[in-house]
C-alpha cells in the first residue's frame, strides 16, 4: 500500500461522520437524478421511484462496501473495542483498581531488574567502541590473571603494532590536606594514554600529554565530575589550583565530563612515573588497560602477545617459563560470575513474580468473563464471528495492561530509586541502571506480552465453549469448565511460589550456614581503620616502622581500649599480594599470601598460637629475618615437602621492598604456626599464609585495629585523636566493625536471599489472593447448594472442612508440580550455595508447610463465611 | 425467450473492470456525477451489462483514495450539491495502463481460443 493510500484511508478515520454524510447525499442525489430521468421518460411517480432504487442495487450493502474500503476497518473495530474496554473498566473501578494494580506491580518489578541486567550484563560499556577495551595480563596457567613489571609493561609498551593506547592502573589514597581537616581520597595512578584507552576527554581543562610521566615531570593530577562537585562545590577556578596530596602540591589540569568515571571509587588520576629503582623485572605489581587499534581482532592482539613473549624468553625469570601473556575484553572482567548468577536469579525470580500477576489477573478476567457468557453468547448469536469475540477480549485486557504497564513504569522508577543506592556497591562502575530508552521498550514488550497471556485464557473460555448452549443454562451456577480452568491456574500459582519459596529457603539456609563459620578471629568489640603514609614524610622503613609502634602504644592508653595492632591487611578482606617459597630439595616455588603483621595482632584478635612463638618485639629491621606461618601452610608444607615440624625451618622467600624499592629474595627462618585465620571469603578455603612482621618490612598503607571494652564504634575519636597526637596530617579512613567486616563479607550471598525471599513472599501473597478469591466466587456461586446441606443436617464444621479440603487439593497439586519445578530449578543457583544440597530437606519441608499454611489461611476466609451461612436466608434467596 | 431470461443473459461487469469504465467515462465526457458516469457506463454497454448503480460509489472513492480522480462541488439538475468527479493526469495515465493491460489480456485469452484446434 503507498503513502498516499495509507494517509487517505487515516484521514477517512478522523472524518468518518462527515464522509458518511456526503455518502448520503450523493445516494439521495442520485436517486432523485434518477427518478427525475425515469419521470421525464414518461414512468410514473411511484414506479420511478420504486425502479430508481431497484437500479441503484442494495444502497446499505453499498454503504458497507463504502465504509470497509475507505479506510482500515481493524482500527475501527479496535477504536470500538477499545472505547468497549474503557468504559468497562470505568463501570467496575474495584475491578479496575486491583488488577492494574498487579499488573503494574509485576510489570514495575520486571522493568526495574531488567534495567539492572541491562546495565550490568547486556549494554555495551559507555566509552566509545568498548570492545576496543581491553585488559592485558601476564597468565601463570590458564585462567588466572596477574599483573607484570614495569619492565616487561614498558616492552608491551613499545613493542607492539596493536594498541592505540596502553596505560598502568594503580589504585592509590592520598591524604588531602587542602582545606581543614586531612581527608583522605582514593585515586588512580596512570599512564597519560589513560584516558585515550577510555576515549574520555576531560569537561574542562586538559588530559594528560605524553611527556606527563616522565621522570621530572611536574605533579599534575585530573578530578573526577563527582569529585569537583562535591569536594570543591564545582568551583570553576579549579583549574590551575595546587592540591596537597600527601604534603605535595599537585596541579588540577582537568575535570572529567560527569558519567561512569563517578560511580568509581577513584576522585582523582596523577601520572604514575616510574622511579629508577622500580625498573626491575622482579616485582609484578602492575595492572594494565589499553586499547586495541581499530580493526584489530582479539585473535590478532594475543598472537602478537604470545609473540612478544616468545622474543623475551631470554629476560623472563626461570620459574616462570610456563608463563604467557594474555589479552582479554574489559568488559567481560567486570562482572564476576558470582553477580552474574545472582542477576540472572534474581531476573528469573521477578519473571516467575509477574507469571502469578498474570495468572491472578486472568482468574480475576475469567471471573468475570464467567459472568459474561451470557452477553458473548448473544453477541454470537447476533452473527459476531468468533474471531471478532477474542479480539475483543483480548483488546480489553490490552486496555488493562496499558494501564498496568504505564503504571507500572512508574513503578519501576520508584524500585531504581530505591535499589540502585543498597545495590551500587556489589555493581561495576560502568553500569548506569536507569529508566532509559532500552528499559522503556521491555517494559512495553511486558505489557504486551502480559495482555496476550492475560486476555488469552478468558478468550479460550469463549472459542471451546458452545456460547449458544449458555443462552439455554438457566441464569445461575457457574460452568464446569471456567471453574476447572481456574483452579487449575491457582494449582500453577502455588506452584511457583513453592519453587521461588524453596529457593529462599536455600538461600536463606546457606546464609545461617555462612554466618556461623567461624572466622579463627575475634569479631566483637573490635574496631578498625586504615591509614596511608606518605612517602615523603615516611621515606625510610625505619620512620614507618617506628610510627607503628608509637601509635600503637599511644591507642593503648587510651581508656576502654583493650589491646592495639597494625596490619597490612584485615581479616575477611583478602590478604593483598602473595609471594613464592622456595623450599630446599625442590624448585617448584609454592605461592604463599604474605601478610604483614606487628607483635599485637594475634593477641589482639584471638588468633592462638599453635607451636613455636608469634612475632615479637626483638622482630626489627635489622634483626633476622623470621616468619609465622599458619596451620594451613603448616599442613601444606608436611604434605608435600615432607616437613613434619616447619617450626625453626627456613625456606626461601621473595620479600618486596619498601615505597618504591624492590623486593629480593632472602632466606627466613619459621619460627611459629598459629591457627587459621579467614583471611578472605568466608566460604573460601583457608589460604596458605605466612606472616611477616611489618617492622622488618614496613608497607604504607596499612590498618588499625583495636578491640575495645565496651561498644567499639565509641572509640574511634579517643583513637583519632592518638593518632593526631603523632602526625596531625594523617588521615584516618575506612572506619569499620569487625563485625561490619564480616557482614560486608556477606553482602554476596545476603543480596540475593533478600532479593529471592522478598519476591518468594510477593509470589506467595499472589497466590494466596488467587486461591482466595476462587474460593470466594465459589462459596458465593454455590450458597444455594450448601444451604440446602446445612438444611439437611451438615453441620458448619462439615461445610468449613469441606471448603478447606477443596482449597488444599488445589493447594497440594501445586506442591507437587512445585516440587518437580524446585528439583529442576534450584541447581542453576548450586554456585550461590554454602553448605547447603539443592534437596535440602529441611528447606523444601519448611517451604511446603509454608506454602500449605499461607493456602489454607487464605481458604479461611471464604469457608468461615459458608459455614456461618443461614440456610434459611440463602434458600429463600433462591 | 421471455423477459425475465433476457435480463439474466446480462453479464455481470468483469472483475476488475468498473475502473476502467469509469476512468473512460471521465475522459470521453469530462467532469461528471457520480448519476452521470453510471447512466453513461449503462448506455455505451446498452443492455449488455448489468450494472447496480450503487457499485460505482465505492469504486470512485477507492480511485480518488489513489489520486486518479479528483472532486468539486457543483449543483445537480435537482439543484442539489453533489461532487463532480474528473480525470487527473495521473488518472489519465492509470487509464493508459488499464487500457493496455486489458488489451492484452484479450488478445492473450483470443490467442489461446483460436489456438484450440
Amino acid at each position: 500500500m503507498n503513502l498516499r493510500l495509507a494517509l487517505h484511508r487515516l484521514l477517512a478515520l478522523v472524518r468518518k461522520r462527515r464522509l458518511e454524510r456526503e455518502l448520503n447525499n450523493e445516494v439521495l442525489a442520485h436517486l432523485e437524478l434518477a427518478e427525475k430521468d425515469l419521470i421525464a421518460a414518461g414512468t410514473s411517480l411511484a414506479e420511478a421511484r420504486q425502479a430508481a432504487r431497484r437500479n441503484f442495487g442494495g444502497i446499505e450493502q453499498m454503504k458497507e462496501d463504502h465504509r470497509d474500503h475507505r479506510s482500515f476497518p481493524w482500527i475501527e473495530v479496535l477504536l470500538k473495542d477499545l472505547r468497549y474496554g474503557l468504559g468497562g473498566l470505568a463501570r467496575d473501578p474495584g475491578f479496575a483498581i486491583v488488577t492494574i494494580g498487579v499488573l503494574a506491580l509485576g510489570i514495575g518489578a520486571n522493568t526495574a531488574m531488567f534495567s539492572s541486567v541491562d546495565a550490568v550484563l547486556w549494554k555495551p560499556l559507555p566509552f566509545p567502541e568498548p570492545e576496543r577495551i581491553v585488559r592485558v595480563w601476564e597468565v601463570p596457567k590458564p585462567g588466572l590473571h596477574n599483573g607484570t613489571s614495569t619492565l616487561t609493561f614498558l616492552d608491551w609498551k613499545r613493542q607492539n603494532t596493536i594498541f592505540e593506547a596502553l596505560s598502568v592502573e594503580q589504585a592509590t589514597k592520598v591524604a588531602l590536606t587542602t582545606g581543614g581537616e586531612p581527608t583522605r581520597l582514593a585515586g588512580n595512578l596512570v599512564s597519560a594514554d589513560y584516558f585515550k584507552v577510555f576515549g574520555v576527554q576531560p569537561q574542562i581543562g586538559r588530559a594528560f600529554s605524553p611527556g606527563d610521566d616522565q621522570p621530572g615531570a611536574p605533579p599534575v593530577i585530573v578530578l573526577s565530575h563527582a569529585a569537583w562537585q562535591t569536594r570543591f562545590g564545582g568551583d570553576p577556578g579549579i583549574l590551575n589550583r595546587d592540591l596537597v596530596l600527601d604534603g605535595e602540591p599537585n596541579r588540577v589540569i582537568g575535570v572529567l565530563p560527569p558519567g561512569s568515571f563517578d560511580r568509581d571509587v577513584a576522585s582523582f588520576w596523577k601520572p604514575l612515573i616510574f622511579a629508577p629503582e622500580q625498573m626491575t623485572r622482579g616485582s609484578h605489581w602492575i595492572t594494565t588497560v589499553g586499547r586495541l587499534r581499530s580493526g584489530v581482532s582479539m585473535q590478532q592482539a594475543q598472537a602478537q602477545m604470545n609473540a612478544l613473549r616468545a622474543s623475551l624468553a631470554k629476560l623472563m625469570a626461570p620459574w616462570k617459563k610456563d608463563w604467557t601473556f594474555g589479552v582479554e575484553p574489559y568488559g567481560q572482567l567486570l562482572v564476576g560470575n558470582r553477580l552474574r548468577q545472582s542477576i540472572y536469579l534474581a531476573f528469573g525470580a521477578v519473571l516467575m513474580v509477574l507469571l502469578i500477576a498474570c495468572s491472578n489477573v486472568a482468574n480475576l478476567l475469567l471471573a468475570k468473563g464467567a459472568g459474561r457468557r451470557k452477553e458473548m453468547a448473544l453477541r454470537a448469536a447476533l452473527g459476531a464471528t468468533r474471531a471478532r469475540l477474542v479480539a475483543q477480549l483480548l483488546t480489553e485486557s490490552l486496555v488493562l495492561c496499558v494501564f498496568g504497564g504505564a503504571a507500572g513504569i512508574a513503578v519501576a522508577y520508584l524500585f531504581i530509586r530505591a535499589a540502585v543506592p543498597l545495590l551500587s556497591a556489589s555493581l561495576p562502575a560502568t553500569a548506569d541502571v536507569t529508566l532509559d530508552v532500552r528499559v522503556l521498550a521491555f517494559a512495553a514488550v511486558a505489557a504486551m506480552t502480559v495482555s496476550v497471556l492475560v486476555g488469552l485464557l478468558p478468550s479460550l473460555q469463549i472459542s471451546l465453549g458452545k456460547l449458544t448452549q449458555t443462552l439455554n443454562q438457566s441464569g445461575r451456577g457457574s460452568s464446569g469448565s471456567t471453574a476447572v480452568l481456574r483452579r487449575i491456574i491457582v494449582a500453577g500459582e502455588v506452584a511457583v511460589s513453592l519453587v521461588l519459596i524453596c529457593g529462599a529457603g536455600l538461600l536463606f539456609k546457606s546464609l545461617v550456614n555462612l554466618q556461623q563459620v567461624d572466622a579463627g578471629v575475634r569479631i566483637e568489640n573490635v574496631i578498625t581503620m586504615s591509614a596511608d603514609l606518605p612517602l615523603a614524610k615516611y621515606p625510610t622503613p625505619d620512620s614507618a616502622a617506628q610510627f607503628y609502634q608509637a601509635a600503637v602504644e599511644r591507642i593503648q592508653t587510651v581508656p576502654g581500649i583493650e589491646r592495639a595492632a597494625v596490619s597490612q591487611d584485615l581479616p575477611l578482606q583478602g590478604v593483598r599480594g602473595g609471594e613464592l617459597m622456595f623450599v630446599r630439595g625442590f624448585t617448584e616455588p609454592l605461592v604463599v599470601r604474605f601478610k604483614r603483621v606487628d607483635p599485637q595482632y594475634f593477641r589482639t584478635l584471638d588468633i592462638g598460637l599453635e607451636s613455636g612463638r608469634g612475632i615479637g618485639d626483638r622482630d626489627r629491621a635489622g634483626a633476622p629475618r623470621v616468619i609465622v606461618i599458619n596451620h594451613e601452610l603448616a599442613r601444606h608444607l608436611s604434605k608435600y615437602f615432607h616437613i613434619a615440624n616447619p617450626v625453626g625451618q627456613e625456606v626461601r622467600m621473595t620479600l618486596p621492598g619498601y615505597g618504591k624499592n624492590e623486593g629480593s629474595m632472602q632466606t627466613v627462618q619459621i619460627v611459629g604456626i598459629i591457627h587459621n585465620e579467614h583471611t578472605g571469603d568466608l566460604q573460601a578455603p583457608v589460604e596458605l599464609v605466612s606472616y611477616i612482621p611489618l617492622a622488618q618490612i614496613p608497607r604504607q598503607d596499612i590498618k588499625i585495629v583495636a578491640r575495645t571494652l565496651g561498644d567499639p564504634s565509641a572509640a574511634v575519636s579517643a583513637i583519632r585523636e592518638a593518632v593526631r597526637q603523632i602526625d596531625p596530617n594523617l588521615p584516618l579512613a575506612d572506619v569499620r566493625t569487625m563485625e561490619e567486616i564480616k557482614q560486608r563479607n556477606l553482602t554476596w550471598a545476603k543480596q540475593p536471599t533478600w532479593v529471592i525471599g522478598a519476591f518468594a513472599a510477593v509470589a506467595a501473597l499472589l497466590a494466596a489472593l488467587g486461591l482466595y478469591g476462587v474460593l470466594a466466587h465459589a462459596v458465593t456461586q454455590q450458597r444455594r447448594e450448601i444451604g440446602i446441606r446445612m438444611a439437611l443436617g451438615a453441620r458448619s464444621a462439615d461445610v468449613l472442612s469441606h471448603i478447606l479440603r477443596n482449597a488444599l487439593s488445589m493447594v497440594v497439586v501445586g506442591l507437587a508440580i512445585g516440587l518437580a519445578g524446585a528439583f529442576a530449578l534450584t541447581r542453576f543457583m548450586k554456585s550461590l550455595l554454602f553448605g547447603v544440597s539443592v534437596l535440602d530437606p529441611l528447606a523444601l519441608t519448611v517451604a511446603c508447610v509454608s506454602m500449605t499454611l499461607i493456602g489454607l489461611l487464605a481458604a479461611w476466609i471464604p469457608a468461615n463465611r459458608a459455614a456461618r451461612l443461614d440456610p434459611m436466608s440463602a434458600l429463600r434467596e433462591g | 425467450m421471455s423477459i425475465a431470461n433476457m435480463s439474466e443473459s446480462k453479464t455481470e461487469i468483469p472483475y476488475g473492470t468498473l475502473d476502467l469504465l469509469i476512468l473512460k467515462s471521465l475522459e470521453t465526457m469530462g467532469p461528471m456525477h457520480g448519476y452521470r458516469i453510471a447512466r453513461r457506463i449503462e448506455q455505451v454497454a446498452e443492455n449488455l451489462l448489468r450494472l447496480n448503480q450503487g457499485s460505482i460509489y465505492p469504486a470512485l472513492m477507492r480511485l480518488e483514495q489513489q489520486g486518479w480522480i479528483r472532486t468539486e462541488w457543483g449543483v445537480s439538475e435537482t439543484k442539489r450539491k453533489v461532487k463532480f468527479y474528473s480525470l487527473t493526469k495521473a488518472g489519465l495515465k492509470q487509464l493508459r495502463v488499464e487500457i493496455a493491460n486489458w488489451e492484452n489480456t484479450t488478445a492473450l485469452v483470443a490467442r489461446f481460443l483460436e489456438a484450440e484446434s
